[in-house]
Parts: structure tokens; C-alpha cells; sequence
């Protein structure tokens, strides 16, 4: 106890300079966000069975035969009230499909927008969250259920599945010592294919082992690359694009798609910082584009096609 | 001293630590709680500055998905996004007559109802208090308007016969 409070107070010295550096980042950046061109404006396809769509940040649009799921829907102009988009969302809110879930991967702003599932509301099947979240939730039309680790839900067909991560709870900051456990993991089951999805979480290894034990054939894993830095503040609680190639490595998935990263200002990170250090590190490792794909906001891919 | 205790929170709140001691839940709230909400006070052609805490003993949200009821420990989310609640709020008014006191003790209810983003971008409240103070005790009208999560908010509080405090507006800092 004595030692958590000794490093807590550390780390919060230390942390306090890194917070005001990106409040100030974020009042100063007065652009629009930058449009994206040509975005999908119907994004089932017949002849798909696994594809994802990245809307920008943690919000990634999965195909999983004839059904979609989303992850940590964002369509909001901001989040947080100060921290405003660098890029528009990849699809417009129009565009969204009947969603058999939504999930959540913990409370921060960038992750859970109370706007932005206003915006999708008659769209949604079910709203999936971590333990302790639903109490922060406001009531929408659509049903909300808090899911333990390793207990999985089934929404039309699609079963899923949260998983343990590393990260940390809470919505506004100082509760995250009230909500010590609201982040998750999620896996999503359909018709023999599975998808992983981090939501935002630091490499712990026997997390990552955990779920390649239990799901041994992931066909895809969206995996956070960022941010970086200060690394020794984010290591606790974030991969780096190194790690999460780790990651990638230990949950043995065939396909990785590398999230959460040039949407939002969050760290020191410099624009396009974050995909160019993970393309050093595919490099190095002997990684190849045909399994680590670097998307475009909006851009969607097919990782595996009806026969 | 509310960013460091965010970081403080964040480095205890990981699960691999283990649970959070009740306690230094307790710690957060405590210490939230005394960060004191600066007001000036109207009244007889003179103006006071005062301080003002808020403690929150029941409020029953109508916005939230889950535990509409809760006691001190109140989330933002579930206040601003519609609730009713009881309150108590210590004050000190600068000003007061010699061998008298400064501090107020307000007993009341306040209705909050979300204007944008579910509340916490903009939600707006309308009150009524009654309140003892050296010179007399009595009844109050308050509105209020609250964004960035609620953590500021703009109140004014009416009391006829609160005698040289008549009109009280405070600019709120709140967590909890």
C-alpha cells in the first residue's frame, strides 16, 4: 500500500507536466478536421466474410459474414469537450449498419461517447461494456449490459467474448480509483471466424497468452500502436507499435490491424509518428503488409472472402 | 491538484496492482470534496467574497442505465444527465459583524436536467435551500448552469431575507 502511494505520487508528478503539455496541444490545434475522401457509403459486402472498416481511433467496423459489430464508436467533433478530431470519421454516421453489438473497451472519452451512441442509437443492437461501466452510462433505446471477463454474450448470433486487458478504469480521472476494473478486451465469434479486439492496453503477456489459449484461432486482432510518448509514462498502461506486434505475435492471430493513433491529440506523439515506427518494426521483424495492414481512415479491408 | 489526483488514480487503478483500497477511494473523494467553489455575495450596497463545499447525502439520477440511487459518492454522469438531490453546503461569506460569524449552513434540493451530450456538456438545475446564519435563518431560490462535465458551473442563489447577502453567485468546482 505504502508503495503504491509512494509510486502513485511519483508517477502523478510526473504526469501532471505531460497533462497540460496535451491540453495545450489540443486548445491550440484551430483546424477543421481533415476530410476523407470518398468514404464508404454501403460497407456490407456480399462477397465478404471477415472485413473491417476504420472509422478513425478505436472505432473499427467489422463484417462478419451478414452480420457488424463496432468497437468504441466515436463520431463526435470532439472528445472530452477539449480534444478535437484531427481527421473526419471514416463513415458517416448514415452509413452505419444494423449493428448485431457495440462494445466498449473501458470510459475514457476517446472510447465511450455518450454523443456519438446518441448518434447510432436506432442502429444498435446491444451495448456491451466492462465491469462497473454501466452505472457511468446514460440510458439510450438500446439494451446496455456489463460483461465479466471471460463470460461471453450472444446478440444475432454473433458470440462475444470480453477479455482481460491492461489499462485502467474510470471516465473523468480521478475515479479510476472507483471503477478500479471497467476495461476490457473483447473477442468476436461468427460462423467459425474470430476477431480480437485490445481496445487499449499495455503488453502483459500472460493476458495475451490467456486469450490465444482460449481462442487459438483468431483470424484478426485490432491492436493499439499508441501513443508513445512519454513511453515511461504510457508502458503501464499502452503498447507501443513494437509491442504490439508482440501482441500480434502472442495471441497468434493471422491478420493484425494496428488502431488507435493520428485521431485525436493524447501524447507527445508527432502525426504519422505512430504507423511510421510500426513500419520500422515490421521491417525489422520481416513483417509484411499482407499481414499487418496500415489503413487509411474510412479505408475498409477484406480478410477473408465467401468461396 | 485535481490533474495530479487523476494520475495518482490512474497509476493505483491498474488491476494487475491488485484492488484499489476502499480507502484511497475514500482519499480521492475527501480530497475532492474540499477543493472549495469561490462566490461573492450581494447585498446592502456591499460585495463579499465567500467560499462555498457542496456534499451530496442522497441523489436519485433518472439518467443513468444503472444504480439510480446513490449517496455522497455521486458520478458526474449521473447528476448532469438528469437527477434530483439532496444537498448540504457549508459556506463562509466574508463581511460578517463583529462578534458574529461568516459561515451558512444550507439544507436543500436541487432538480438537474441535461441540455447537451447527456449533460456533460451543458445541463442546467433550479433549486431551493434553506439555510441558517448568524443573522437569522431562511428560505433560498437558486438556477445553475454547469459544463465540462459539471466540473464548472455557474449558480445564483436568491435569499430576500438573507440580510447584505441577498444575491449569492458562485462559480462551482465540482467533482463528486
Amino acid at each position: 500500500m505504502r508503495r503504491a502511494l509512494l509510486f502513485s505520487a511519483l508517477f502523478a508528478l510526473h504526469g501532471c507536466g505531460f497533462g497540460g503539455r496535451v491540453i495545450l496541444a489540443n486548445l491550440a490545434e484551430k483546424d477543421p478536421p481533415r476530410p476523407v475522401p470518398n468514404k464508404i457509403a454501403d460497407p456490407y459486402r456480399s462477397d465478404t466474410r471477415l472485413s473491417a472498416l476504420w472509422i478513425g481511433h478505436a472505432s473499427v467496423l467489422i463484417q462478419m459474414d451478414d452480420q457488424f459489430v463496432m468497437t468504441d464508436p466515436v463520431f463526435t467533433s470532439a472528445v472530452g469537450e477539449l480534444s478535437p478530431r484531427l481527421i473526419e470519421p471514416g463513415l458517416a454516421v448514415e452509413s452505419v449498419p444494423p449493428l448485431a453489438a457495440v462494445v466498449i473497451s473501458h470510459m475514457h472519452f476517446d472510447h465511450l461517447s455518450f454523443g456519438s451512441l446518441e448518434m447510432i442509437q436506432d442502429k444498435v443492437g446491444v451495448l456491451l461494456l466492462p465491469p462497473g461501466a454501466q452505472s457511468s452510462v446514460p440510458t439510450y433505446s438500446f439494451e446496455s449490459r456489463e460483461v465479466e471477463r471471460w463470460v461471453s454474450v450472444t446478440s444475432r448470433g454473433v458470440k462475444i467474448t470480453a477479455v482481460p486487458v491492461a489499462h485502467v478504469g474510470g471516465r473523468y480521472g480521478v475515479d479510476a480509483a472507483i471503477h478500479p476494473c471497467a476495461f476490457t478486451g473483447w473477442v468476436f465469434e461468427y460462423h467459425g471466424l474470430s476477431v480480437y479486439f485490445g481496445g487499449d492496453t499495455a503488453l502483459d503477456r500472460p493476458l495475451f497468452e490467456a486469450a490465444r489459449h482460449k481462442f487459438p484461432n483468431l483470424d484478426l486482432a485490432l491492436l493499439p500502436i499508441c501513443p508513445l510518448h512519454p513511453r515511461d509514462f504510457m508502458a503501464r498502461t499502452h503498447m507501443s507499435p513494437a509491442e504490439a506486434l508482440d501482441a500480434f505475435g502472442l495471441l497468434g492471430a493471422k491478420s493484425m490491424l494496428p488502431i488507435h493513433y493520428d485521431t485525436f491529440i493524447n501524447s507527445d506523439d508527432a502525426p504519422g509518428e505512430c504507423p511510421r515506427v510500426l513500419r520500422e518494426a515490421m521491417g525489422a521483424r520481416g513483417i509484411g503488409d499482407d499481414r499487418v495492414t496500415v489503413l487509411n481512415v474510412g479505408e475498409q479491408r477484406v480478410y477473408a472472402r465467401t468461396r | 491538484m485535481a490533474a495530479c489526483l487523476t494520475l495518482a488514480s490512474q497509476a493505483t487503478a491498474r488491476e494487475e496492482d491488485g484492488p484499489v483500497p476502499p480507502v484511497f477511494a475514500g482519499v480521492v473523494w475527501v480530497a475532492t470534496q474540499l477543493v472549495p467553489s469561490p462566490l461573492l455575495a450581494y447585498g446592502s450596497g456591499a460585495v463579499h467574497g465567500g467560499v462555498r463545499w457542496q456534499v451530496t447525502p442522497l441523489s436519485l439520477s433518472f439518467g443513468v442505465a444503472a444504480r439510480p440511487v446513490r449517496a455522497f459518492l455521486v458520478a458526474p454522469i449521473a447528476r448532469y444527465s438528469g437527477s434530483l438531490e439532496f444537498l448540504f453546503s457549508p459556506e463562509w461569506i466574508g463581511g460578517a459583524a463583529e462578534n458574529s460569524t461568516g459561515w451558512v449552513a444550507r439544507f436543500g434540493t436541487r432538480l438537474y436536467l441535461p441540455v447537451v451530450g447527456k449533460g456533460e456538456s451543458f445541463a442546467w438545475s433550479v433549486g431551493g435551500s434553506y439555510y441558517r446564519a448568524a443573522g437569522g435563518d431562511g428560505f433560498a431560490a437558486e438556477l445553475g448552469a454547469y459544463w465540462l462535465f459539471g466540473v464548472f458551473g455557474l449558480t445564483a442563489t436568491v435569499a430576500p431575507t438573507m440580510t447584505q447577502r441577498e444575491i449569492i453567485t458562485a462559480f462551482q468546482i465540482r467533482y463528486f
